[in-house]
Parts: C-alpha cells; sequence; structure tokens
C-alpha cells in the first residue's frame, strides 16, 4: 500500500468511535484433505472494551462469551467457564478474534503486518512473531470494509493449509447491546 | 521349611487374586465366525460428528470428520466449533498411523497411543484372523483380536445379530468400552459413547447429518 500511515490514522479514529458491532456471521472451514467445506453460521456481538458472543446455530448448537478475561461456551447442555490464566492457547485464540474485530491487531506486538488495498476494501496480512503462535497461525488476513473501517470478513490459515474464514453479515455498529448479551451464568 | 510354606502361601494368594481380576477367565472359548464381526465393520467414507470430551475434570468439543481416502487410508480430523484443528491423524490400508497435525498441548505420547487405540477399535483395524478366537458367557460372544499390546473385543449376542459392545482390554479387564449406536451395516454409527474404565475420560460422538454445504 502507497500511504499505510494515513490508513492506519483513519483505522484508528474509526475504531476508536466503534462502541459495538452486532452481525450474523458465515463460518468456514477449509479443510485440506476435504474437498467440501464445513460451514456453520451464527449471531455475533461485539462491545468495547473486551466483550464478544458468538452464538452458532447450524449446523451445531454452541455458544462463545468472552467477557473481560473470563471465557464461558456451551456446547449443547455442557457448560464450561474457563478462568483468566488457564487454557492458554484458547485464549490466544479468542484474543486474536478479538483484535480483529475491535481494530487492536495492529497494536499487538506477537503480529507484523502488511497492509493491501484494493477496491472497496483493505487486507490486513498478519504473520506470527511470537513462538507459540508460529506454531499455530500462519498467517492470519483481516478483510477491512472501506465504508466503516470494521471487519468483513477473517482468515485464519494454520500451517497445515487449514483455513477458518468468518464472513460478517446484517452487520450493525454502535447499537445499544444490553449487558445481559455478555453476562456468564 | 517354614520358608518354603510362606513362599508357598503367598504364592497361592498372589495366584488367587490374579485369577479372581481376570474377567474373561469364566468364559467358554468356542468355534470362531469370521463372517460374524465383519458385518458390524463401519463405513467412514465422510462423516462428521459433533464430539465432546471430558477428561480428568476438564471439558472439550468440536467437530470430528472421518474420511476414507482414495489411498484407502482413513483421515481422522478433529477441530473445535470455531475451526481450530485440534488434530489429524491418519490410518493407513495396513497397520501404519501416522500423526499430520497436533496441537502443541496434546503432542504427548501417551495421549497420542490413547487416541489411536480408541480409533483403531472403532474403525475395526488390527483384526489379524489368524489370531482371532472366541470367548462365550451365558449372553453374549467376545470376538477377541490380540494387539501388540492387550486385546480388542467385539462383543455380540449369541446369534450374532447384534453388535452390543466394543472393549479395549489388558489380558484380564477391559481399559475401555465403546458403543455404537444405529444403523452401523454398511454405514456409519449415529453415535459413539467411548468410556474408559482406568482413568477419567469420556468421549461422545454425535453425527452431524451435514458435513458441508457450498
Amino acid at each position: 500500500m502507497n500511504q499505510p500511515e494515513t490508513f492506519k490514522r483513519s483505522f484508528a479514529q474509526a475504531t476508536a468511535a466503534t462502541e459495538s458491532i452486532q452481525a450474523d456471521f458465515i463460518q468456514e472451514k477449509t479443510l485440506t484433505m476435504l474437498s467440501e467445506k464445513i460451514n456453520s453460521k451464527g449471531k455475533f456481538w461485539y462491545r468495547k472494551k473486551d466483550f464478544l458472543r458468538m452464538e452458532y446455530v447450524q449446523p451445531y448448537v454452541y455458544l462463545l462469551i468472552l467477557n473481560g478475561g473470563n471465557i464461558f461456551t456451551k456446547d449443547g447442555q455442557k457448560e464450561n467457564k474457563i478462568s483468566a490464566g488457564s487454557n492458554r492457547v484458547f485464549r490466544q485464540v479468542n484474543r486474536i478474534l478479538l483484535d480483529c474485530v475491535s481494530g487492536k491487531m495492529l497494536e499487538n506486538p506477537d503480529f507484523q503486518y502488511r497492509i493491501f488495498e484494493n477496491s472497496g476494501s483493505w487486507l490486513i496480512e498478519l504473520k506470527p512473531l511470537e513462538k507459540n503462535l508460529q506454531k499455530l497461525y500462519k498467517n492470519i488476513n483481516v478483510i477491512i470494509d472501506s465504508k466503516d473501517y470494521s471487519a468483513k470478513s477473517i482468515e485464519m490459515v494454520e500451517l497445515s493449509g487449514d483455513k477458518t474464514n468468518i464472513r460478517f453479515q446484517n452487520k450493525e455498529l454502535n447499537a445499544k447491546i444490553p449487558d445481559s448479551v455478555f453476562l456468564i451464568p | 521349611m517354614q520358608k518354603f510354606r510362606i513362599r508357598f502361601f503367598l504364592f497361592l494368594n498372589a495366584v488367587i487374586v490374579i485369577s479372581s481380576c481376570n474377567q474373561y477367565r469364566h468364559m467358554q472359548k468356542i468355534q470362531s465366525d469370521e463372517s460374524c464381526i465383519q458385518k458390524f465393520k463401519p463405513v467412514f467414507t465422510q462423516v462428521m460428528y459433533r464430539t465432546s470430551a471430558d477428561v480428568i475434570g476438564k471439558h472439550l468439543s468440536g467437530l470430528l470428520v472421518f474420511k476414507f481416502m482414495a489411498d484407502s487410508s482413513t483421515r481422522v480430523v478433529f477441530s473445535n466449533e470455531m475451526g481450530f484443528s485440534l488434530f489429524d491423524f491418519g490410518f493407513g490400508p495396513g497397520n501404519e498411523f501416522m500423526v499430520y497435525q497436533i496441537l502443541p498441548q496434546f503432542d504427548k505420547k501417551s495421549v497420542i497411543k490413547t487416541l489411536r487405540k480408541d480409533f483403531e477399535l472403532i474403525l475395526f483395524r488390527n483384526m489379524d484372523y489368524p489370531q482371532y478366537f472366541t470367548l462365550k458367557d451365558s449372553s453374549l460372544l467376545y470376538h477377541a483380536f490380540p494387539q501388540t499390546q492387550g486385546i480388542n473385543y467385539y462383543i455380540t449376542d449369541t446369534n450374532c445379530r447384534q453388535l452390543v459392545k466394543m472393549q479395549r482390554a489388558s489380558n484380564k479387564k477391559p481399559v475401555m468400552e465403546a458403543y455404537e449406536i444405529g444403523d452401523i451395516q454398511g454405514n456409519s454409527p449415529d453415535s459413539i459413547q467411548i468410556r474408559h474404565l482406568n482413568f477419567s475420560l469420556n468421549i461422545s460422538l454425535k453425527k452431524i447429518t451435514q458435513i458441508a454445504s457450498q
């Protein structure tokens, strides 16, 4: 990109002004060994600073809530609370997701980034520098919408070539999202 | 003489303890019928299971995909609901086993060995027919396939109409049991339950009909 500093400034201003995002999402998992893809979909909520909720509704039901440092998951009837400090890998993966939607990924010293421009969108390519992350990901590609600087999609590419792409649809920025959405029971 | 008596008494005690622990000892060895067990072999062409595991107080869930490959191997891939891959194993057409990928957290010899043996049992692998023998108790047939360590049992009713359960066992007692539910013959089971008996590990698999949509 010719003017990364200009983009970074506009991006920082826009993400600073974004208090919340709610959207539908489609997740596409590509396994290198499979000819087909595994698709799932659901609802997504984010609120500053560190609140996130993902509700998978098809083809399985799964709930993830990030609330401050705590993580809550529910698969079927089984609830699971992960407190701060435990399950490092799971926390790192969730942190990446949170950083990508909140726009903090450019500040994260665990990654180096490159920015590419296209008509209507930008691509931020993140390469892990931290050694534990290097064992998990080859790179992470975040497509940023040029209209509102929010994430259109997040693609996480693993070392094996398997990748997971989360695409956001019907996005609504700065809607009032009640505390109850992020409440860990 | 006194020493001999003590040693003999200890030996006798050991024999009694060992005999009483052997849960297969009372069974009668009968003529084996290879056709009985082969018909229960599941076919995992390409199937996805919603999977949850409870291991020593920790809970884990995700999606487990089985795929029969063009080279006659079977791949078993586990990823969490958010798409992150946890392991990717390959079971070759013979007894080959390959770890294509595993999360560093799970990359432990004991974990890989346990999962490998569990999958080998439910995939009906390592069935060496020259060594195959059958035991019978009052109501069940135990089709036994000796492994490098221990024995895999496929347990049917005496008429061989139903696969009741599968067991991985030491020479004396079961260490793991697996149950398949649903139409298995020529198909993949609707659900599979795996229960370890010597430590706390339970795995539950439930088939998701839709593996993918473009």
